[in-house]
């Protein structure tokens, strides 16, 4: 598992002496590249208070509970079990969010539980949609967003129901 | 969709806490208002009540008319709604509960107290989410400003050393299968390319700037500049379904190494979402250019 803190540096070792190499003034152009770093990021403030605030409020306002109550008993008839709905429904919305789910499903049915598993597979397999969405279009300055949502909403259904059945086939 | 999912959510937000707060209002959960009536003793701690009543006493014992305000502090042996409440007011030390002393009743050794009003829970709760989240956006934003700052200088420099486009030779039949419009040489075509890798490796921090960069160039491309073209629509599906070959790095905080076991199913997810993203956007594509 310590690979990924492995790759970084050794990613920027073979990035730099390969400019080297090639002769290139690796110092001005790094500082050339990096300088619309920052225009960038203030360009995607109002998007990300858009997509934060509307995010948090869902989730401090209990509509998640009620949604729940509404959906469980149908995933329930599926076979899927309801413990996993929030992982869900906050997975797409915010990365931090669903972190807490993750740790809380873990606090309650232990690492080892199927739940808890479906769970994990369902974090490790899709994005949080909405933040990438806000922060992409975002930094080019696009409003109208197409079918992009649609698709993206379609992928996190399909890995989340991939994520049961497969967790179901390896861990049972 | 997004203008109808992002108002759905403001909207249902609102009416479900207006809801909840309501139905606390009219089945009076909290009880606000109500007298609590207990037995005290005069010395010791009073296991019913469960807050020291010898400290208590002693304020009740200074004024006659007793209409004081005691300050409890907020232990596990309070009664369950005490504790709720006492986490629920508005006062922001939420360790201690300030009750009013309504009537001390020496000769039976009575007290009747009452609590603090708990109003607009949930109403409360999602002003302040509000609030906090527009300024955590600005800070999300500035500390994103430094590692793109740091990412697309790396980039640079190997863009200008020739080793992106070493690496578009390598997977361009990939790149074109996905976005047949865009020439072989075009620069974006290394930004993707690289984005695509991060996620692959696990490395979100390096994914999103190079992303970002992506959505520039592709903006270069696009005729419509308020409207994504279909080349971002796929690019952002993709993203959007995570390619990950190695477990993301939250994962591993959160679950320690029982994640190594995880690798396979999180594998086969993310790429039967990746296959969905990609025929969607496709299809979606299709549907709209005919």
């Amino acid at each position: 598992m310590e690979l990924t803190a492995l790759i970084i540096p050794l990613l920027i070792l073979f990035i730099i002496s390969f400019g080297l190499i090639k002769k290139v003034a690796v110092y001005e152009e790094f500082v050339e590249g990096g300088k619309e770093g920052f225009s960038t990021a203030v360009r995607i403030i109002p998007y990300l208070v858009a997509m934060l605030f509307a995010i948090a409020m869902f989730r401090a306002s209990g509509a998640m509970e009620a949604i729940m109550a509404v959906i469980s008993p149908l995933f329930n008839f599926v076979g899927i079990p309801a413990e996993v709905l929030p992982m869900a429904i906050v997975r797409p919305l915010t990365g931090s969010g669903s972190v807490g789910v993750l740790a809380e499903l873990i606090q309650t049915h232990g690492e080892d539980s199927i739940v808890v598993k479906i769970a994990a597979t369902m974090f490790g397999s899709t994005e949080t949609t909405l933040y990438v969405l806000a922060v992409y279009f975002g930094a080019v300055n696009i409003t109208k967003t197409k079918y992009a949502l649609s698709a993206g909403l379609i992928a996190d259904m399909t890995g989340f129901l991939a994520a049961v059945i497969v967790s179901y086939w390896y861990f049972t | 969709m997004l203008n109808y999912l992002w108002a759905g959510m403001i909207v249902v937000s609102i009416l479900s806490a207006l809801g909840y707060d309501l139905a606390d209002e009219i089945n009076n959960k909290y009880q606000n208002g109500a007298h609590h009536r207990f037995s005290y003793k005069l010395s010791n701690i009073d296991n019913q009540a469960g807050f020291n009543t010898g400290y208590a006493m002693h304020y009740f014992s200074l004024d006659a008319s007793a209409k004081k305000e005691i300050i409890i502090p907020v232990t596990n042996n309070l009664p369950e709604l005490w504790k709720v409440i006492a986490n629920k007011q508005s006062s922001k030390i939420k360790t201690e509960l300030r009750v009013k002393v309504i009537e001390v009743n020496r000769e039976q050794k009575e007290v009747a107290l009452q609590l603090p009003e708990v109003h607009w829970i949930k109403i409360r709760a999602v002003s302040n989410a509000l609030f906090e989240m527009a300024s955590f956006a600005v800070k999300l934003a500035i500390g994103l400003a430094g590692i793109m700052a740091l990412w697309l200088g790396l980039m640079r420099i190997a863009e200008k050393s020739g080793l992106i486009s070493y690496f578009v030779r390598l997977i361009y039949p990939m790149l074109h299968w996905l976005f047949p419009s865009i020439d072989r040489d075009h620069p974006v075509l290394g930004s993707i390319s690289l984005n695509m890798t991060a996620n692959i490796l696990g490395l979100g921090n390096a994914a999103t700037p190079m992303g970002i960069k992506a959505m520039q160039q592709l903006q270069e491309l696009n005729k419509t500049k308020d409207t994504a073209s279909d080349e971002m629509c796929m690019f952002l599906a993709i993203n959007t379904s995570s390619v990950q070959l190695l477990p993301p790095v939250t994962l591993i905080a959160v679950m320690g190494l029982g994640v190594s076991e995880l690798i396979v199913p999180i594998i086969l997810a993310t790429t039967a979402s990746t296959i969905a993203a990609i025929t969607s956007a496709k299809l979606f594509a299709r549907a709209r250019n005919r």
